[in-house]
């Protein structure tokens, strides 16, 4: 296996360990959330039983979209107009839509994977879910040059603390995009914090204004 | 409400028709769906159903089924080669295979290792196991699961405990995260 490849970007941990990233803005919104008053998750990685168990914690409806592996991340970095990513998005993501409206979104190492209008067309369907206030978490492949093909498969290990627990794979070419860029293609959203990882990832919280 | 739990007792291959028995729509398997001890009914691997399934004993899907199934007091299995596309209502399911619809348990909803669940999940109990394949929602509320549970027509079974909890089971050396949530 070629250096580059033995190297697992977006990770500092395997399967297996106990090893993980502290992520302080994961933990806000784990820890800053009463146990008695309900929420509405959506998760646009796979479903792991980590986080559920993390999320049983409190009353919660969780939506799992996972994104990439049901070929959502294809079809919305095939499409050829924005209409088409916003297509693409309402039949992607679960859930009722309008029905009860979207808390907390979870985007782990996606946003890197997705092109500059599917990103725009899936974050305003999920802009148009979600409650005002409520934020979008995410890992962006942000210092490195370089990042895995797939995405990441990140896991809570505790209430701080994130791993990706995908084995190392072949690495390409990361966009990089900049938190400009970020901010332009999640339009209607604002930066409330942002933090470098010890993974040379960026920890962003995006917020939908009040 | 989340359980990473062992595989049925009974290995997928005890379920399995023979190939005389897979003619049949609903023969008798060799095992048992829920680990009770009761024989489960069997659709075999040739079988294709189109229409509403219902039943009073345990069940096991290897063909396809297109429509609904209602097994109220019963558990069904969809096995690794089942195809569901159907909103179900059981008193347990467990998936190997693949389902589009709803899933409706009055105890335990299992996902196993690359099964592909496309829909919703309630029930008091739901477990994912790693490696499985889920696009939909899942009710953790408790309230919410009595009410959705109600509202189909399955009474949710009594002495849930009443927290979420999350603890780490011993699976075979390899110690897992579990969690458990329910609506009692």
């Amino acid at each position: 296996m070629p250096p580059a490849a033995a190297r697992q970007l977006g990770s500092e941990s395997t399967p297996g360990t106990s090893a993980g990233i502290h992520a302080p803005l994961f933990e806000k919104i784990v820890t800053g959330h009463s146990e008695d008053v309900r929420r509405v998750v959506l998760d646009l990685g796979a479903a792991s039983t980590e986080l559920l168990a993390l999320l049983a914690r409190s009353p919660c409806r969780a939506d799992i979209a996972d994104l990439n592996f049901f070929g959502d991340v294809d079809r919305l970095n095939a499409a050829e107009s924005l209409d088409e990513c916003i297509e693409i998005s309402e039949r992607a993501l679960p859930g009722p839509g309008a029905a009860e409206e979207l808390d907390v979104v979870f985007a782990w190492d996606l946003f890197n994977y997705l092109s500059r209008d599917a990103l725009r067309g899936l974050m305003r369907v999920i802009g148009k879910r979600m409650r005002p206030g409520g934020v979008v978490h995410a890992l962006v492949v942000y210092s490195e040059k370089t990042m895995t093909v797939t995405p990441g498969r990140y896991l809570p290990l505790s209430d701080s603390a994130l791993m990706n627990a995908k084995p190392a794979q072949e690495l390409r070419d990361a966009p990089r995009y900049s938190p400009e860029d970020l901010l332009d293609a999640l339009g209607g959203f604002e930066i409330h914090t942002a933090r470098l990882l010890s993974n040379g990832m960026q920890e962003f919280l995006f917020r939908r204004p009040l | 409400m989340f359980e990473r739990t062992k595989k049925d007792e009974a290995g997928a291959d005890d379920f399995a028709p023979r190939k005389s028995e897979s003619d049949k729509s609903f023969s008798a398997s060799r095992g048992t769906a829920s680990g009770r001890g009761q024989e489960a009914a069997v659709i075999g691997r040739s079988i294709q159903i189109y229409g509403d399934l219902r039943g009073g004993e345990d069940l096991r899907i290897e063909g396809d089924v297109t429509g609904t199934v209602e097994l109220i007091n019963s558990a069904l299995t969809i096995g690794k080669e089942g195809k569901v596309k159907a909103d179900v209502y059981a008193k347990s399911i467990a998936v190997d295979g693949e389902t589009r619809g709803d899933l409706y348990a009055s105890e335990r909803v299992s996902v196993h290792l690359n099964a592909r669940v496309q829909g919703n999940i309630v029930a008091p109990r739901v477990s994912i196991e790693e490696g499985a394949h889920f696009k939909g929602s899942i009710e953790m509320d408790a309230k919410a699961v009595e009410k959705a549970l109600g509202k189909a027509g399955i009474e949710p079974k009594e002495n849930q405990p009443t927290r979420a909890s999350a603890a780490k089971t011993d699976t075979g050396g390899k110690d897992k995260v579990s969690a458990v949530a329910s609506s009692g």
